[in-house]
């Protein structure tokens, strides 16, 4: 365990997602952060138009019946919500990116609601790859770490599976080197 | 019956090394049919059995009496044959549990994974001098081995070997993985642990020192186990006085509810002149009287003692738990106190341990101390966290406890989180030390987490808008499965950062020098 203590890398920029500089909380000075595939994006739409589709045909074929105002403001409501997600999405996509130190793994997510997780290596339990039809179909996979603490939330969604599998056996590989008990 | 496929084959059942239980778990274990019946027709069935009994008349009784004897029955055969096919073994490194009548199941438990053992005696194995002996590995839900029914003698015996073993220590000439002659009542082995194992001892008390002014263990000079070749020596620490449980438990919110709602269903019987209600409010009524019983059921001459092999807890009227946490095994600790405890300056201490949360158990075994004294409290936070890398321990912790904004160098939220959190903003407030990590929180419901840095297993930092808003930001310590989680909230954005990422480099310092698994051996 004698590795150099922090990268130094100053000089390296944050992605342009996020303003650099050390006084953000969510962009620690010197990490460089790897973004998730755009493809995920796709993904992600289509999976929200699988239940939000239905759902907004629904009241518009009940407003096209009755023609009642109240249902053509439903319809409206609902509709201003599929835009606003299809806008959202992508924006937080682009928001998603992890980052591999020399001793943890960052992970960092959320426009609105952003969080940022530490995960050190040592502390791995087991590391999971999945992915959903959809997600195949679009070549991406989702990376996610388990530690002994329920708590961590550290999942990596839209990585594509070459990837998926280089950060599986380098979390594994690093995991081991650092093992430590609980 | 044989193995199936893939399973190594059943030792033969003249193989010393594999024991079974003792006959009399069928007995014991068969019995829980039996209630477990009664309570179901007892509060389910209940009301539909009556129309049946009034439409069959006196026959009836018989058929349901015959009925249950009939279930209770199976129930004994089923507890026969699942003894008959139980069988344990333990060698240096690991017990070894085979069990299942249909689907065999062939389980090893690592001892050097071993978070604890406890010793748990339900008021039947009591009365009949039996034990069963649990072992918590941390492997998630249902990871645990436990071995049920023992002779209580035998038990103990085994424990004391399976912490000596999982201490590193040998036994002495035999060769690798020799397993045990059968119940070693007084093992041979133990004559060499006894001297080794009291060496850290003396480390404990060292580590006893940095808590300055506290009454240190060796000034607590309780009732000790007489130093029998058996079991490592322990010091008693404390014990709960029964009245400080009872009274405690009238002054809980539960109890509060429970007198809210005889109050109000004497008063809704006196208005309406409609007994029948009394029937209706019986379940919930006998539920909370149920949970009150219970906190005094577990409360009552509850001990707390240290040996060698790490913390011992004693516990329970009716049915008696002692618990044997080995040292290292403490994830994190939380002390704390509700607004009705705040008279007598009482405090509950609670734990994270890894083997033991997510076994659908309530919270009888993560309790450190159901109702301390500051002091007690003090002594219970010292036996979870020996160290707190701080010169005067006792105003770090009591600023924890009851202080406010920078009490006790404690880092508190900014000024800005009042619109967030107008009531219990003063008393948000994290401390580093170098070797733990202290959260504080709660204005009437008091809280404070303390974590040691070796035991942090992943950090996170949240935000909201609103929080972005107002520069703040919330710092979480991902420990194991258990009640602590603890949360920072409402920090300044920066500060949070900047704890995020010197809280991942102490964890990493900290680790390479924690306890090691073998907690006898050396690095």
């Amino acid at each position: 365990m004698t590795e150099p203590t922090v990268p130094a890398a100053p000089t390296v920029p944050a992605t342009p997602t996020v303003a650099a500089g050390p006084s953000e909380p969510f962009a620690p000075a010197g990490v460089v952060w790897t973004p998730v595939s755009p493809r995920l994006t796709r993904v992600r739409r289509l999976l929200t138009a699988l239940w939000l589709g239905p759902l907004t045909l629904v009241p518009v074929v009940v407003a096209l019946l009755t023609s009642s105002p109240v249902a053509w403001a439903f319809v409206a409501a609902l509709l201003a919500l599929d835009v606003w997600l299809w806008l959202l999405i992508p924006r937080q996509v682009r928001a998603m990116g992890y980052a591999e130190r020399d001793d943890d793994l960052l992970i960092r997510r959320g426009v609105m609601f952003r969080s940022l997780v530490v995960v050190p290596y040592g502390r791995m339990q087991y590391v999971d790859v999945t992915a959903g039809p959809v997600a195949r179909a679009s070549g991406i996979a989702e990376v996610q770490l388990h530690t002994a603490s329920p708590a961590t939330s550290a999942s990596i969604s839209g990585l594509p599976p070459e990837e998926a599998a280089r950060l599986r056996d380098r979390l594994a590989s690093r995991g081991e080197a650092r093992l430590a008990g609980l | 019956m044989s193995a199936a496929p893939g399973l190594e084959p059943d030792p033969p059942a003249s193989d010393p090394s594999w024991r079974r239980m003792h006959p009399a778990t069928p007995a014991i274990k068969g019995w829980k049919v039996l209630v477990g019946v009664l309570t179901v027709l007892g509060f389910q069935v209940a009301d539909d059995l009556r129309p049946l009994l009034e439409d069959l008349g006196g026959r009836a009784v018989l058929v349901v009496l015959g009925g249950v004897a009939l279930i209770t029955l199976v129930g004994f055969l089923y507890s026969l044959v699942a003894w008959r096919m139980t069988r344990f073994a333990v060698t240096d490194d690991a017990v070894h549990l085979h069990s299942g009548i249909l689907f065999r199941q062939q389980r090893q438990a690592r001892l050097d994974r071993l978070q604890a053992v406890d010793i748990v005696q339900p008021l039947l194995a009591r009365l009949t001098g039996l034990a069963e002996l649990r072992l918590d590995v941390a492997g998630g839900s249902g990871s645990n081995v436990s071995l049920a029914f023992l002779r209580e003698a035998d038990a103990q015996a085994l424990r004391t070997e399976l912490l000596a073993l999982a201490a590193g220590l040998r036994r002495p000439g035999s060769a690798p993985a020799a397993p045990v002659a059968a119940a070693p009542a007084v093992a041979p082995a133990d004559d060499a642990s006894a001297p080794v194992s009291t060496a850290p001892a003396e480390g404990e008390r060292a580590g006893a020192e940095a808590y300055g002014p506290f009454p240190a263990p060796a000034a607590a000079t309780g009732p000790t186990v007489p130093s029998a070749f058996e079991d490592a020596p322990e010091r008693f620490l404390y014990e709960v006085p029964p009245m400080r449980v009872v009274v405690s438990t009238l002054r809980s919110t539960a109890f509060a509810v429970v007198v809210v709602g005889l109050v109000a269903l004497g008063v809704a019987i006196v208005q309406t002149g409609d007994l029948e209600m009394v029937f209706f409010a019986l379940p919930a009524l006998l539920g909370s009287a149920g949970v009150l019983w219970n906190r005094v059921n577990r409360g009552v001459g509850f001990r707390g003692a240290i040996s060698p092999d790490g913390i011992r807890l004693r516990h329970g009227l009716t049915e008696t738990r002692s618990q044997t946490v080995p040292p290292g095994r403490i994830q994190a600790v939380r002390l704390s106190q509700g607004p009705w405890w705040r008279g007598p300056d009482w405090w509950s201490v609670e734990i994270n341990v890894a083997g033991y949360a997510g076994e659908g158990q309530d919270q009888a075994e993560t309790v450190l101390h159901p109702v301390a004294t500051r002091e007690e409290a003090l002594l219970a936070l010292w036996l979870a966290v020996p160290d707190l890398g701080v010169e005067d321990a006792r105003a770090l912790v009591d600023a924890g406890l009851t202080g406010v904004d920078d009490d006790g160098g404690f880092v508190p939220s900014p000024r800005s989180a009042r619109w967030v959190d107008p009531v219990g903003r003063r008393r948000r407030g994290v401390r580093v030390t170098p070797t733990a990590l202290l959260v504080r929180s709660g204005r009437f419901w008091r809280r404070l987490d303390v974590v040691p840095h070796e035991r942090t297993q992943s950090l996170g930092l949240e935000q909201g808008p609103l929080q972005r808003r107002l520069g703040l930001a919330s710092f979480v310590v991902h420990s194991t499965q258990g009640k602590v989680q603890p949360q920072a909230d409402h920090l300044d954005g920066r500060t949070a950062a900047a704890l995020l990422d010197e809280q991942a480099a102490r964890a990493r310092t900290a680790r390479t020098t924690a306890v090691p698994e073998q907690w006898m051996r050396g690095r």
